[in-house]
């Protein structure tokens, strides 16, 4: 007997490749979206900082914009800096 | 002086019936003789005695011989009562008997009236006598004391003599009609005895039969005694003839008014008829509207308000038939709604409809489908017959408590709400566009005031107190039936388990008709509540594109051994999935490393978790000389592909190399075996069949199984999602009992609520809980003992 294989459809969840599950700003799940995105994704991104914290990246952004002169990572205090892969 | 015995013999002449003398009509009486009594009497002063003593005497024959002689015809003696308290009801009976009876009442009818005409007589003759004005009461003295007398005496079973004789009656009246509505079976009707007179055609005696009815009711009418006598069983019998017209004209035809046909019915014939009765025989063209008595006048007032009565009461008890008809059936509604204006039936109404719908539709016989449609026309049919809502929230309350009762419902509903083809619940849902779009809501309330109604009165505030009455009013047939939970989140959720079924059975990347409802049940229930249904069918779209991008993309390397396409959801927005596991074969699994490398380079950052369980594989079979091509849920073509190195697995084995569970595995095979592939050799024990068997013969038979089994949800079960939402009071519920050693259910629920308030609002009833509670004292992690729960130690 043989068994060919022609095609397959599967279902599979995405997730982020993160050292973490929850946004430690908003404490919501990564796959879920920062408290004022609809759609997750591309469209509520994940931001790592060179700490190796990584965000939603709206949280992120508000976070930094309060932080009125060093900016700092919430997790670690370290100055925040932007990790771009 | 005079002779006495000479005056008293003249007297005795003029006044018969002093020597109880009564029947006979009387003898004209010379002028001489009464000169001559005149003036004896006079000379000896007795007049004024002899007034009294002939009132005396007229009042004791009255009550003792001529009354007690006419009741006698009407005394039970011949043992003929019984059966013509049977014949009544039922005048077509044989005629023979009814007509006796019907003479009896002539005959007494003519006797009695005979002796009161010689009682009458006698009045002008005193009158006469005394040459002076009596008092004006004596001459309708003798009337009265009939009267009285009569009902002193009545019998029990004289009305039924009265009804037969009106019967008799009425059916003569109505011969012509009769006649003129059977005139198209006239071949058979002259087999037919006479519709009136019950003998045959060639011997009528209708035209008999009517002058004598004629006669007697003028002789009653003269003695004023047709109200007295004949009034309710007059009205008994109208009342007869009324409901056998209505069930014989209207029962069952919802789709025409009947009403104003009932009303000229009522006018042209028993109007007619009545004032035949009342008034002395005339044609009926004689008769016009100045001349028509008093008594007929309120006669008619009684009888059309008891022809409300008696039709609403026979459109009520049919109106379980009416709601699943309409909207075919609103004119049997606006007649009805007509006939509550006049008569107060709510109750009525409410109570019948209420039983009616609880013998038809509230039993476990009848599918909820069935039920929900039941739903929605009584909805409709109630909200055309009182646009108030309330009658409607009061009859479909035990509807909603039953359905509540079914764990189908809200899945009944929603599959009515986003099914193919025309139901109820798709329609209004599709109006909803024109609803949200067309008009304001409050706009439309103020600009039709001219049609706003009060609430009734008298109903239980409680009703109106759950609900408001503007919201009863305003509330569609979708609210209705969502209201059936009292809370849309539950639907929602239920509408978002079932969408996921879809989609994941589907799984052909085809969202618009699913996108379209969705944007249909935003409009009604709001964005939020519909938020990650929304998110699931963008995940469907994406999907899409992101497999065309890495179909496209792969033709740089080998070429796959088949093509993958996923479906890639945002986990968190679906619905969990149930915890069924399966292990792919290692070429396969590298294939899909292949497509989760191709995805995390187009999404950086991202990867796939793949949930092997759910999908569907196209597989093609070479066994033997036979070649099968299959679409088959990845479970089964695990199997199947494993077969193919090995002929025979023991189930452990299997089960073991691809991790189901060996009960699961089995049941999958079965699918196998069903196909006739693969056999059990020996228990536990399957092995592959290369040669075809008789068993293909069964395919057509057994596949409809395993069809079945495919419709299986890849979603945990509504209990299981439960649970995990329970489970995060957990940590609550320790530090609970850890502080407070031991508690009852109810105080943990209490405290739990204050929490779930500020938790996300997660909603549990004692019940949900305590289900939960006996789930951890199984697991040993709780100790129930005495009402109370405590920690295990």
């Amino acid at each position: 007997m043989k068994v060919t294989i022609k095609s397959w459809t599967g279902v599979a969840s995405w997730r982020w490749i993160a050292n973490d599950e929850n946004c430690g700003i908003c404490r919501m799940s990564f796959e879920s979206t920062c408290p004022e995105c609809a759609l997750p994704g591309d469209d509520c991104p994940l931001v790592w900082g060179v700490c190796s914290h990584c965000f939603h990246m709206h949280c992120i952004v508000k976070w930094l914009n309060l932080q009125p002169l060093n900016k700092q990572c919430p997790m670690c205090r370290q100055s925040w800096k932007f990790n771009i892969h | 002086m005079c002779d006495l015995n000479a005056l008293w013999l003249d007297v005795l002449k003029i006044f018969p019936i002093l020597s109880g003398e009564i029947t006979s009509p009387l003898e004209t009486v010379e002028d001489e003789v009464f000169e001559n009594v005149y003036r004896h009497l006079e000379s000896l002063g007795t007049i004024t005695t002899l007034t009294s003593i002939l009132s005396l005497e007229i009042e004791s024959t009255i009550r003792n011989i001529l009354v007690p002689k006419f009741w006698k015809h009407f005394t039970p003696t011949e043992n003929e009562t019984p059966k013509v308290k049977l014949d009544i009801p039922v005048n077509t009976a044989a005629f023979s008997d009814p007509n006796a009876l019907f003479f009896t009442f002539i005959y007494a009818i003519d006797e009695l009236y005979n002796s009161y005409e010689c009682l009458e007589l006698i009045k002008p003759r005193l009158l006469y006598l005394n040459k002076k004005p009596l008092s004006a009461s004596s001459l309708e003295n003798t009337q009265k004391t009939l009267h009285n007398a009569l009902l002193a005496q009545l019998p029990p079973s004289f009305n039924n003599f009265v009804g037969d004789f009106y019967s008799v009656h009425f059916r003569l009246f109505t011969k012509d009609l009769t006649l003129s509505v059977n005139a198209l079976d006239s071949e058979v009707f002259t087999d037919l005895p006479c519709a009136g007179c019950n003998f045959d055609l060639d011997q009528c005696c209708c035209q008999k039969l009517t002058e004598m009815v004629t006669a007697t009711n003028v002789k009653l009418l003269k003695m004023g005694l047709i109200d007295r006598l004949a009034g309710s069983a007059l009205t008994a019998l109208i009342k007869l003839k009324i409901k056998e017209h209505i069930n014989d004209t209207c029962v069952g035809i919802f789709d025409r008014s009947h009403l104003k046909q009932l009303e000229t019915w009522i006018n042209d014939v028993v109007m007619t008829w009545l004032t035949s009765i009342f008034t002395e025989w005339k044609s009926k063209d004689d008769i016009s509207q100045e001349n028509i008595p008093q008594s007929v006048q309120s006669f008619k007032v009684k009888l059309t308000y008891f022809m409300y009565e008696t039709f609403a009461q026979n459109v009520i008890s049919q109106f379980f038939s009416i709601i699943i008809d309409y909207p075919d059936s609103s004119p049997a509604i606006d007649d009805l709604k007509i006939c509550m204006e006049k008569i107060d039936m709510r109750v009525y109404l409410t109570e019948s409809l209420r039983s009616s719908l609880e013998a038809r539709i509230l039993h476990p016989g009848v599918n909820t489908m069935d039920i929900l449609t039941g739903y929605v026309a009584a909805i409709k049919a109630i909200r055309h017959l009182d646009n108030t809502g309330v009658i409607l929230e009061i009859v479909t309350a035990p509807i909603k408590e039953y359905l509540r009762k079914r764990n189908d419902t809200v899945r009944r509903v929603v599959t009515g709400l986003t099914e193919e083809g025309p139901t109820d619940l798709s329609e209004e849902l599709a109006k909803g566009e024109f609803i949200k779009y067309g008009k304001d809501a409050g706009n439309n309330e103020y600009s039709n005031w001219e049609n706003w109604e009060p609430d009734p009165f008298g109903i239980d505030p409680n009703v109106l107190e759950l609900n408001n009455s503007k919201v009863i009013r305003s509330a569609d047939i979708i609210s209705m039936v969502v209201d059936i939970y009292g809370s849309k989140e539950l639907f929602m959720v239920e509408y978002r388990n079932l969408m996921a079924d879809r989609l994941l059975s589907q799984l052909d990347f085809n969202s618009e008709k699913e996108i379209r409802n969705l944007e249909l049940l935003k409009i009604r229930f709001g964005e939020s509540l519909l938020h990650s249904c929304e998110v699931m069918l963008k995940d469907v779209t994406d999907s899409k594109r992101i497999n065309a991008h890495i179909h496209g993309d792969e033709n740089s390397d080998e070429s796959p051994l088949f093509d993958i396409s996923s479906l890639i959801i945002s986990a968190q927005f679906w619905p969990s999935f149930n915890k069924e596991s399966l292990q792919l074969p290692v070429e396969l699994e590298n294939e899909f490393k292949k497509f989760t490398k191709a995805y995390e380079s187009y999404k950086g950052n991202r990867t796939l978790n793949w949930r092997t369980v759910t999908g569907r594989v196209n597989i093609v079979i070479e066994i033997g000389d036979r070649v099968l091509e299959m679409t088959v849920p990845p479970t089964q073509a695990v199997i199947i592909y494993h077969f193919q190195n090995k002929n025979e697995w023991s189930l452990e084995e299997l089960s073991s190399l691809i991790k189901v569970p060996p009960s699961a595995l089995r049941r999958r095979i079965s699918f196998w075996q069903n196909h006739g592939l693969i056999a059990e050799i020996e228990p536990g024990v399957f092995g592959l069949l290369e040669k075809e068997t008789e068993k293909t013969q069964f395919d057509d038979v057994n596949i409809t199984d395993a069809d079945e089994e495919d419709l299986e949800s890849a979603m945990a079960s509504a209990s299981d999602q439960r649970e995990e939402e329970l489970q995060v009071f957990w940590s609550y519920i320790v530090g609970m009992l850890t502080n407070l050693d031991c508690m009852p259910i109810d105080r943990i629920h209490q405290m739990l609520k204050l929490f779930a308030s500020h938790s996300g609002g997660v909603e549990f009833t004692q019940d949900e809980l305590k289900h939960f509670l006996q789930r951890k004292v199984r697991e040993h992690k709780l100790l129930f003992s005495g009402g109370v729960y405590q920690l295990a130690k």
